[in-house]
């Protein structure tokens, strides 16, 4: 219960830190689209409802707070089942929904849920989330949404995650060679690395 | 861990990479594949862990007897790789290529994975039944047990266990055992396994002891030895001398190898000793008696040293004390054996090191987790008792001993004369598929034990004399195969069988284990107002506990006086020394299964994926032998047909094969590679402790009229810098001052 | 070399390769301030092979078995090369003071021979000094390593995972996947372990703070039992790499060493067929004998 209570207290804090982004307008992503396939998940997840505008119904939860590992690992991570039950056993109101009731069938049955990726990099990438969110989240201090969606797209409007962005070498190579300013308030400028072994494992 | 109220043993079952698929990467997924993989998904997840970066787990090396105390690097759910603790008085943070192939023993697919009674696969609940079914009316004394070196809680189990049985027959056998070391060391300092300081000594003078290979404690050893060739330690670079027939690792890393002749170890030693004599130091009176007649003339004669390397010798080590003797298998591998280890360890004794480089050790306070040493007089007296059909019910755990017992032991078909014979093995070995009943083991990756390991190393500092430490064992992952079980819980299902009250209390051996663990706190550096979960915890995370030990005395007590060396006598019929070769990877051959001990060269030879046999290029040409031809190497015992390798760094009169190669099962690796070597020894022993004299074998070469290329790391001109003389360097220690160096 | 200037303009790659019109590489122009570089004391090491398992274990190298040993095809990223002395002629050798052992892997040449020939760029220098090999731009054509004079570069000559079932399960769980499994076709070779440089890089940026000594080992290092090998940032003074590198007086710029040496103070350090100037990242320390034994 102890944990449960915590978990709660910490919901709670993002919602205020999220509210405080909702003034900045989100700036145009700038990158073309190219639209993956969909993707049946084992559970239709919802994520317009997590992390969407509250204009939209959504609760503007920082995508961080799922997944959770991305600014300090390679990988951004799926959040354990223990998570989902953590704020959803006292959400009462959508205890009966048919999505909500598989998510406790895989929790009884301690079982793992097979999530699909969605964003697969072949296997010779290495991609690392920390990097680009220690760099763009917290030294220039861009809004969460807009850094995601610089590969992930727009998923707050979205269900299911699609893929939105090519993510060919060609299309990271087109970020890296931009100048990016260092910091929130500096005018010195950087491109992304373009050693081919810093991407290539 | 305490924080999710959430233990370890829940964590690795759920974590437990059943219901996740974890992408290996690189096989196959070449381009962006949206929707074919699933991602590292869990049920619940301590705090600790985050995909993609690696937690450590300490544990205890099970790849030989040293006991090297590891971290395994676990990423999501599996182990990939076993790294040194550098908290660890042992190996200080260091690894050998043995200890890390320890995950190959892991995962290694030719695992015996369910009971097999005959051949057949069983349940745990059948084969525990069979077993009690067959103790049944069987007397203590008609059950044999016979295990490798043992000690911690298993060794406890197993002791109780023996107790229930009423049987007084654990046998501890180790095929390639310091057995002749342990007694001749009690004779002349006092404690069979001292501490041995090579990092304080400026001279090391070892007589065979190749311990930068695989000799007692070789990464510990390795370590000092670091110590030992810094110029800019206070003794400044020590000296490294070898004499042994056939150059070991450490020979090669000596900065004077020196070939005796094989046997003739212990007659060098006291030609040193009246050399030193004659250089005006003050030799003990029973010394001196002893080693009087021992001329250098003589001694040259019998040992094949040039009087002048041994005044040489005998000048280095009366100007630069303290020094180490030291003496390993190949001195000791003889009917003399005993003998040769006084006569050397008198060394010790005349250059006043006692005390000094051999110091004295620690053992654990409780006696019952004190490590049982094997030794092949063990073997031995097994094998009478089941050639007489003593044994009714025969258990057998972590040996070989159909695969490693000398040929002329006829230990196989003695095995057969037992009515119902048990094996516990991790592999289908020679002893496992000649038993009636297998029992599939866990890996030392995956269960449960405590290790104390026989040689004590001990921290730098004030209170290391009286320092001992227990080290844990404990899983770094899941079990690969639900059926298998650590011998632990082997044990105490057992032990259920015959007291089921005694032992109701313990679920299983992680039970038992912390139970017994908490009970002694005190004892192991917690205080007993410690919360028993934090100190589990803190415990098992440390991977080793520090014990005030029970300190031992090292005394020079030797005396000289009854020495008997035997003069060499020549064989007509074998003329030729088989010095079987004990490697730092192979060693007695139970890791023969693990592809990178395989493919990993033998540093000497560069010779991969075989066996070989080592002649002396001088020897080679007498018998008309060249590189690559098969040869048969026969002895009284048997013979075997293996590829021929000039080597420079052996005795004229003795060739080597590298044992533990030669098993018919066991393993796609192992299976097949080489021959053995065990298979052809003679049954000689040290008169004195029984112990198989290894060395002691004479074999004849005769060539068979085929030729192979042999396979090898080196190139067609067999280790030659000709045309580049910079790539290996050498430098005279004259010639550097090595004392500035950072 | 990177990926723009690959792609905008392959001629001046080939022409600002470290080593420039000068005869020299351009060392202002270097991109960063690191810099790996290794030492290894030949004194201390034993020729044990703990290296090259360590190498196995970390970097997924294939188990080639026997008959492919004895054509030349193991992969053994970092091997133990033994010497003996020679007494007479070649083929006649002394082993009255033991072997000499040698380990021996990719030197990380910075005027590397094997990045010049490469037809299709896929070997090249990185800035942090590294010369890199991708695994998935390489075609095969093995001219950088028949122009490597140190014969550290291994190919790939069968399909190792799938084909050659070098991996059988359950044996596959225990490969790294910090790093891929290379397949048929492409060449390999030692990275200085890649993976944890990149880690501690990317460590020691999330804190604000340069590399240090203890941010990152190699495999072969950590393994070391006698800790022969140092590996570090050859541009941080402060690391035990560049403090050997500057006491023993070799300088990776210069392709001969002008060293201050007086009687009896020969200087060990020395780098491997310097005098072909591939300026090779990797100083050895001279295995040094006693001579009144």
């Amino acid at each position: 219960m102890q944990h449960i209570l915590r978990l709660f207290i910490l919901l709670v804090g993002l919602f205020a830190g999220a509210g405080s982004y909702a003034a900045d307008a989100a700036p145009k992503l700038t990158t073309p689209d190219d639209l993956g396939p969909q993707i049946e998940q084992p559970i239709e997840f919802p994520h317009f409802r997590h992390a969407g505008d509250a204009k939209d119904g959504g609760m503007q939860i920082n995508c961080m707070y799922c997944h959770t590992y991305a600014r300090r690992s390679m990988v951004a991570g799926i959040p354990p089942v223990q998570k989902c039950i953590g704020c959803h056993q006292s959400i009462e109101s959508v205890r009966d929904k048919p999505r909500i009731q598989k998510l406790f069938e895989y929790w009884d049955a301690k079982k793992p849920i097979p999530w699909k990726k969605v964003h697969d990099l072949p296997d010779f990438v290495r991609f690392n989330h920390e990097r680009h969110i220690q760099r763009f989240y917290f030294q220039q201090d861009r809004p969460y949404q807009e850094v995601c969606g610089y590969c992930h797209g727009n998923v707050k409007a979205m269900t299911v995650a699609q893929r939105q962005k090519p993510l060919t070498m060609g299309w990271c190579a087109s970020c890296h060679q931009k100048d990016h300013p260092v910091s929130a308030n500096s005018t010195e400028t950087g491109h992304g690395p373009n050693d081919c072994f810093t991407c290539h494992k | 861990m305490t924080e999710n109220d959430f233990n370890r043993r829940d964590f690795l079952k759920v974590l437990g990479w059943g219901g996740t698929a974890v992408a290996l990467s690189g096989c196959g997924n070449t381009s962006i594949e949206d929707g074919k993989e699933t991602v590292t998904s869990y049920v619940t997840l301590p705090s600790y862990v985050i995909p993609s970066i690696s937690n450590y787990f300490n544990s205890t090396c099970a790849q030989c007897e040293a006991g090297c105390n590891i971290m395994g690097r676990v990423r999501e759910g599996r182990v990939l790789k076993a790294e040194g603790n550098p908290n660890s008085p042992i190996n200080r943070g260091r690894m050998c290529g043995l200890g890390l192939s320890g995950v190959q023993a892991h995962y290694n697919p030719d695992r015996v994975r369910q009971p097999l009674l005959k051949g057949e696969a069983i349940t745990w609940d059948k084969a525990l039944g069979v077993i009690a079914d067959k103790l049944n009316g069987v007397k203590g004394a008609e059950v044999a047990f016979l295990t490798g070196n043992m000690s911690g809680h298993v060794q406890a189990l197993l002791g109780n266990y023996m107790d229930e049985l009423g049987s007084k027959n654990h046998f501890s056998y180790e095929a390639i055992s310091p057995a002749v070391l342990r007694a001749a060391n009690k004779k002349a300092y006092g404690v069979s396994m001292p501490r041995y300081r090579i990092d304080k000594a400026r001279v090391v003078v070892s007589f065979g002891a190749d311990f930068l290979g695989a000799w007692v404690s070789p990464v510990h050893f390795s370590q000092q030895y670091a110590q030992f060739r810094k110029g800019s330690r206070p003794e400044g670079r020590g000296v490294l001398v070898q004499i042994e027939p056939k150059m070991t690792l450490t020979g090669a890393n000596a900065d004077r190898w020196i070939g005796v002749r094989p046997g003739s170890e212990g007659v060098l030693a006291l030609g040193i000793i009246n050399a030193l004599g004659k250089a005006g130091l003050a030799i003990p009176a029973d010394v001196a008696a002893a080693s009087k007649a021992y001329t250098p003339e003589r001694v040259s004669g019998e040992t094949d040293v040039t009087v002048e390397q041994i005044e040489k010798l005998a000048a280095l080590l009366k100007e630069r004390t303290p020094s180490l003797v030291l003496t390993g298998s190949a001195a000791e591998g003889y009917a003399h054996g005993s003998q040769n280890a006084a006569a050397i360890a008198l060394l010790n004794r005349v250059l006043g090191n006692i005390g000094k480089t051999v110091e004295a050790s620690a053992s654990v306070p409780f006696p019952q987790i004190a490590p049982t040493v094997g030794n092949r007089a063990s073997l031995v007296s097994l094998n009478d008792g089941l050639a007489a059909g003593k044994y009714k019910v025969v258990f057998s755990y972590g040996v070989n001993p159909v695969f490693s017992a000398p040929a002329a032991l006829k230990f196989k078909d003695n095995y057969a004369k037992a009515d119902f014979k048990v094996a516990f093995a991790q592999y289908l070995d020679e002893t496992a598929q000649a038993a009636d009943l297998v029992l599939p083991l866990e890996s030392a990756m995956e269960d449960w034990a405590t290790v104390v390991p026989e040689y004590m190393a001990a921290p730098e500092g004030a209170g290391s004399a009286g320092y001992a430490q227990m080290s844990f064992r404990q899983p770094l992952m899941d079990k690969l195969y639900p059926d298998t079980r650590g011998i632990g819980d082997i044990l105490l299902a057992l032990l259920k069988q015959r007291k089921a009250d005694k032992y109701k209390e313990f679920d299983d051996f992680y039970a038992y284990l912390r139970s017994a663990v908490l009970k002694n706190k005190v004892a192991l550096g917690g205080k007993a107002t410690d919360d028993d979960d934090v100190f589990w915890d803190e415990t098992l995370s440390k991977g080793f506990v520090p014990m005030k030990g029970i300190a031992g005395a090292v005394s020079a007590k030797a005396s000289a006086s009854d020495l008997r060396l035997p003069s060499a006598t020549a064989d007509q019929e074998y003329p030729l020394r088989l010095i079987p070769a004990v490697s730092a990877s192979m060693r007695d051959g139970r890791n023969a299964n693990e592809p990178w001990l395989q493919e990993s060269p033998d540093p000497l030879t560069t010779i991969v994926w075989d066996s070989w046999v080592e002649i002396n290029p001088k020897t080679a040409a007498k018998l008309g032998i060249v590189e690559g031809d098969i040869v048969e190497v026969t002895s009284r015992s048997g013979t075997i047909r293996t590829q021929a390798y000039l080597f420079p760094g052996i005795h004229p009169d003795a060739v080597s094969v590298p044992v533990g190669y030669g098993h018919e099962a066991m393993g796609r690796y192992a299976k097949g590679v080489g021959a053995n070597v065990f298979a052809m020894l003679d049954a000689v022993f040290d008169k004195e402790t029984g112990e198989l004299a290894l060395n002691e074998t004479g074999v004849k070469i005769s060539k068979t009229g085929q030729r192979v290329v042999i396979v090898k790391e080196e190139g067609p001109v067999g280790g030659s810098q000709a045309g580049k003389k910079k790539i290996a360097v050498q430098v005279a220690a004259d010639k550097v001052d090595l004392s500035k160096e950072v | 070399m990177s990926v723009s200037n690959l792609l905008e303009n392959w001629s001046k790659f080939r022409h600002t390769h470290p080593v420039d019109d000068k005869g020299h590489p351009d060392w202002e122009a270097y991109p960063s301030d690191i810099k790996w570089a290794m030492s290894i004391d030949l004194d201390a090491c034993t020729g044990c092979n703990a290296c090259s398992v360590a190498c196995y274990a970390e970097n997924n190298l294939p188990v080639v078995g026997k008959e492919k040993y004895s054509h030349g095809q193991a992969m053994h990223w970092m091997r133990i090369e033994r010497y003996w002395d020679e007494s007479a002629g070649v083929g006649e050798f002394d082993a009255d003071k033991g072997a000499r052992f040698l380990p021996m892997m990719c030197q990380q040449c910075e005027a590397a021979p094997c990045e010049t020939v490469c037809p299709v760029g896929a070997t090249n220098h990185t800035e942090d000094g590294l010369n890199s090999q991708i695994y998935n731009r390489c075609i095969g054509s093995r001219y950088c390593s028949a122009n490597c004079p140190y014969k550290v570069r291994y190919f790939n000559w069968y399909n190792y995972p799938e084909q050659e079932k070098v991996w059988p399960e359950p044996l596959n769980q225990q490969l790294n996947p910090d790093l891929t499994v290379r397949t048929k076709g492409v060449m390999e070779k030692c990275t200085f372990c890649k993976q944890r440089t990149y880690t501690a890089r990317n460590n020691a940026k999330t804190e604000g703070r340069p590399v240090q000594d203890s941010d990152v080992q190699t495999a072969c290092q950590e393994a070391c039992p006698v800790g022969a090998i140092t590996f570090g940032n050859l541009f941080n003074p402060e690391s035990q790499v560049a403090k050997q590198w500057k006491s023993q007086q070799v300088e990776l710029t210069k392709e001969v060493q002008d060293k201050d040496e007086k009687e009896g103070n020969r200087l060990r350090g020395y780098r491997i067929l310097e005098e072909l100037r591939p300026y090779p990242s990797v100083m050895y320390l001279e295995r040094v004998r006693e001579s009144a034994v």
